[in-house]
């Protein structure tokens, strides 16, 4: 899922001081599970809103930001509450709060939080990047994301900074190659894989800005 | 070829010593440095922003000090160059007579002096390491055929003090297979930690140069231990030097880096000793002296 933190309450402050009325709108897919695009994130929002003596006209959850047709049908049962305010904020990712600006070009749309990454729940709202949507998935090779995990993006093995099995970048993390070298070491792969080498990694495919049809099945990069 | 070269080559043991380049435009402390160790060592290493903190580049020293009569080594990390920067660097600096490569990934710009850079790392070390090898058959990185081939003595870097040290063996083979003619290891406190290494090393046909640091000050220490990537102080060492005076570490220092560089000769553990001084040249001078005086 995408990673969502909500900005410090100053940061927004900034972006909205001109501004008397607000219509919230919060996403239900990964926002939600982040805790910064549910119902809850939408109250405490409004809370604060209305303890700057700013006015909240209304607010809705859309089933999922990023899906602009379909949440443009949603938003259209509030287009009176929409029109009352005088600037639209976000609680969703990048891509919610630009499904937003599109479909209200002439309204100021601010985000509430910063996108942080795609990953994993590891327990309730505590987050591990995982994936950085490189284009060209290297897993069937290593079974963890070597391009995510390892701060220099090492294809054929670890560094020398390593110590103690800890990265040299973060040591409270294991080296991602330690990690992936014992996956190798259980799949009885680990001559085979040092025995070729991998890249240089086709950056094309990573290229942004990227789009994708699985209509036509054509990259167009 | 290079004197460095044909020395590694015979497997006549070189002495090299480790210079960072100025942090500005003022060259006379290196030039004074370059000189000093002129008739000392084989070869000069320069390092390329090394911690990831800016320096002036290694090219130039290298060039400086080619003009200046010593021979360099130039080290060239991953962390700032895309694929297409490292290339072009390559062929500058072959341009302007420089042979002597060490290849390596390069430390992380969370460790240096502009931690908000962007890293690069476009490539890793094992693919430089072909690249150069490209370089020298006269293609790029991508197979394409240049106007001229370069004629590049490369190597690459191995830490002997990683744990567990299987990874870091399996990535020494695969440098070897890529074409590194040589390795410097990391700074080495205990020999059999390069042993281990030795040991794997003896089914290839590859020169290794151990890396020795003179310890100066406690604080050194504890920088080299906490603060340097890939390097392992024993706890034994911390605790002896711990309970020494100040003014008795520097001998201690000097007698420590002396005795591992005897037991590694005596053992013939490698084809030559690479010192990091952390650019201090009087103490090179004095320990590689007192070791010539020696043997």
């Amino acid at each position: 899922m995408i990673i969502t933190r909500q900005k410090d309450f100053g940061e927004i402050k900034k972006h909205i001081r001109q501004y008397r009325s607000f219509f919230l709108i919060g996403c239900a897919e990964c926002a939600t599970l982040c805790g910064t695009g549910d119902e809850k994130a939408i109250q405490s929002l409004k809370n604060w809103l209305e303890s700057q003596s700013k006015t909240v006209t209304g607010w809705m959850i859309a089933k999922a930001g990023c899906q602009i047709f379909g949440t443009k049908r949603e938003i259209s049962h509030y287009k009176d509450l929409m029109e009352k305010s005088q600037c639209i904020l976000v609680l969703s990712c990048g891509a919610g709060t630009q499904t937003i600006t599109e479909l209200f070009e002439e309204k100021p749309v601010i985000p509430v939080n910063d996108t942080l990454f795609i990953g994993n729940m590891r327990r309730f709202r505590e987050f591990e990047e995982r994936c950085r949507a490189c284009g060209d998935c290297l897993l069937a090779i290593t079974g963890i994301c070597v391009v995510t995990l390892c701060p220099k993006q090492m294809l054929n093995g670890p560094c020398g900074g390593y110590k103690g099995e800890c990265c040299e970048v973060n040591s409270d993390r294991k080296c991602a190659w330690v990690v992936a070298y014992r996956i190798l070491e259980k799949r009885g792969v680990v001559d085979k894989f040092y025995k070729k080498i991998s890249g240089p990694k086709n950056w094309l495919k990573a290229n942004s800005p990227r789009r994708y049809s699985a209509r036509e099945r054509i990259d167009r990069i | 070829m290079t004197g460095f070269k044909k020395k590694l080559l015979n497997d006549q043991f070189v002495f090299t010593v480790e210079l960072t380049p100025p942090r500005g435009s003022d060259t006379v402390t290196m030039i004074q440095k370059i000189e000093e160790l002129k008739d000392l060592v084989d070869a000069v290493n320069f390092t390329d922003n090394p911690s990831a903190k800016m320096r002036m580049c290694s090219m130039a020293a290298c060039k400086i000090s080619l003009e200046k009569g010593l021979e360099p080594v130039l080290q060239m990390t991953c962390r700032d160059r895309n694929r297409i920067a490292i290339q072009s660097d390559l062929l500058g600096a072959h341009a302007l007579g420089i042979r002597n490569l060490l290849l390596m990934t390069g430390d992380h710009p969370f460790l240096g002096d502009h931690k908000e850079a962007k890293p690069v790392y476009d490539i890793d070390s094992s693919l430089l390491i072909r690249l150069v090898n490209n370089l020298n058959k006269g293609i790029d990185i991508n197979g394409n055929r240049l106007n001229g081939k370069t004629s590049f003595f490369y190597g690459a870097v191995v830490n002997p003090n990683a744990e567990p040290i299987q990874p870091q063996l399996k990535r020494f083979e695969q440098k070897i297979r890529m074409g590194a003619k040589f390795f410097y290891t990391q700074m080495i406190f205990e020999i059999e930690k390069l042993e281990r290494v030795v040991e794997y090393a003896e089914k290839f046909k590859v020169k290794i140069v151990a890396g020795i640091v003179i310890i100066k000050t406690k604080r050194m220490l504890k920088y080299l231990s906490s603060k340097v990537p890939g390097v392992t102080v024993p706890h034994w060492l911390t605790d002896k030097i711990e309970k020494l005076d100040d003014k008795d570490v520097q001998k201690f220092g000097f007698d420590f880096a002396t005795s591992a560089i005897y037991k590694i000769m005596d053992r013939k553990l490698s084809h030559g000793i690479h010192i990091m001084a952390i650019s201090v040249t009087e103490e090179v001078g004095k320990l590689l002296n007192f070791l010539k005086t020696g043997i």
